[in-house]
């Protein structure tokens, strides 16, 4: 079997996740520098030029290097976001390397991608979506499971990897709770070509989230990941605090949507940007139990990948 | 297909009441389809039909009948 690195041409075999909002172009070429695929999210990115400056600030920070090592440079697309089809012509016009794609069905898309030479990896929670997206056309799939940051799906990594493997041939990725050496190696005997990791890449100095968000994931014990809006239906694995407590609260009482999204307004960016750690919404995975120092995103991508 | 065989899958594939599959029962509203079991019933129906349904045929289609309808075009 090829290892990711094998198929992206990137040192280590592993994806930094587009986390949103906070996997900026600065962050992902800090990433790709250090020999990961560095992803931008476009979570919080509103219109086609901001990505498209996203994208050359990431390629003008991860130029190829000397030994003729190129970074290697995508985005991750959520695709019910509705400015999806200006930032697919921005991938296509700025030669990304590889595309992931999250909540939706890339299908549009593909045809398009394929002709660019771009790589589309979608992130899936289940199976049965694996076999969808390779029908579809999709390279490769991100098995991603629930111990992960974030939106979660229902299944776990160490039932999901396996079972993706079986009833895929395109490879496939593994992600949700990969922090250290024994779990990406227990990754690749689950029949992952690969990882992809967003925890344990928020506790570095190059990830731009604010000092207090690292700090109360360097405190977080793996139990403190809990997921909110499991009954709404849209299960997001955060921190606990006074906002996610309060939230589970009014959910379990029967609170509406509306309701329920006064907690959740901005909140993801309060985290990220103001360091709010009482109503922002911490988003973590389990492995948070992990992190016990802020290490440079080469120091953690080399000790991981040990082989 | 006839109304009863396309009925069956889809108690089949979403788990769901019986008696709520009516011919103009909607699939969002009325029987909770998401992302998921929306994919599902995709491949559930390309294996009783035996060929394949383009990508986001299924999704545009709103009502049991309406599905019965395509499924028999
Ligand atoms: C703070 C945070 C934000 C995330 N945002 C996104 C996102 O916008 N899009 C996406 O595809 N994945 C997102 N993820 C998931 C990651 O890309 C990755 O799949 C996941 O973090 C892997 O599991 P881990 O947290 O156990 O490493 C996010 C994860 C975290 C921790």
């Amino acid at each position: 079997m090829k290892l990711l690195n094998e198929i992206l041409g990137t040192r280590y075999p592993v994806i930094q996740g587009g986390m949103a909002n906070i996997a900026t172009g600065r962050f992902a070429a800090a990433c790709a520098n250090a020999g990961a695929v560095g992803l931008i999210g476009t979570g919080g990115i509103r219109t086609a030029e901001e990505l498209r400056n996203e994208i050359r600030t990431a390629r003008e920070l991860a130029p190829e290097k000397e030994d003729g090592y190129k970074p290697v440079i995508g985005v991750n697309l959520m695709l019910m976001n509705p400015a999806t089809d200006d930032f697919v012509k921005v991938c296509i016009e700025e030669k990304v390397s590889v595309v992931t794609t999250g909540a939706g069905n890339p299908g549009k898309y593909m045809a398009d991608f394929k002709a660019a030479g771009i790589k589309v990896i979608p992130v899936i929670g289940a199976p049965i979506l694996a076999q969808h997206v390779e029908k579809l056309g999709a390279d490769a799939v991100i098995a991603e499971g629930c111990e992960s940051g974030g939106h979660v799906g229902e299944m776990t990594t160490m039932a999901l990897v396996p079972q993706t493997v079986d009833s895929v041939d395109i490879p496939v990725i593994a992600a949700g709770g990969v922090a250290d050496n024994r779990q990406f190696k227990a990754a690749l005997a689950l029949g992952a070509c690969g990882v992809q990791i967003g925890t344990a890449l928020l506790a570095s100095p190059e990830c731009p989230i604010h000092e207090n968000y690292k700090e109360a994931l360097l405190k977080a014990k793996g139990s403190d990941a809990i997921v909110t809006g499991r009954i709404g239906g849209t299960p997001v694995r955060v921190l606990k605090n006074q906002m996610t407590v309060q939230y589970l609260k009014q959910e379990k009482a029967g609170a509406d949507k509306m309701e329920l999204e006064k907690y959740t307004l901005g909140s993801l960016r309060r985290a990220v940007f103001e360091g709010d750690v009482k109503t922002g919404s911490l988003m973590s995975g389990q492995v948070c139990g992990q992190l016990h120092d802020i290490r440079p995103v080469a120091e953690i991508l080399e000790d991981i990948t040990q082989m | 297909m006839d109304f009863e065989a396309v009925k069956e899958i889809i108690v089949d594939t979403l788990a769901c009441d019986e008696e709520k599959v009516t011919a103009d029962a909607r699939f969002i509203e009325d029987l909770e389809v998401d992302s998921l079991s929306l994919v599902e019933l995709h491949m559930a129906l390309e294996d009783s039909l035996g060929h394949s349904i383009p990508d986001g045929e299924i999704g545009k289609l709103q009502t049991v009948q309406e599905l019965v309808d395509y499924c028999n075009k």
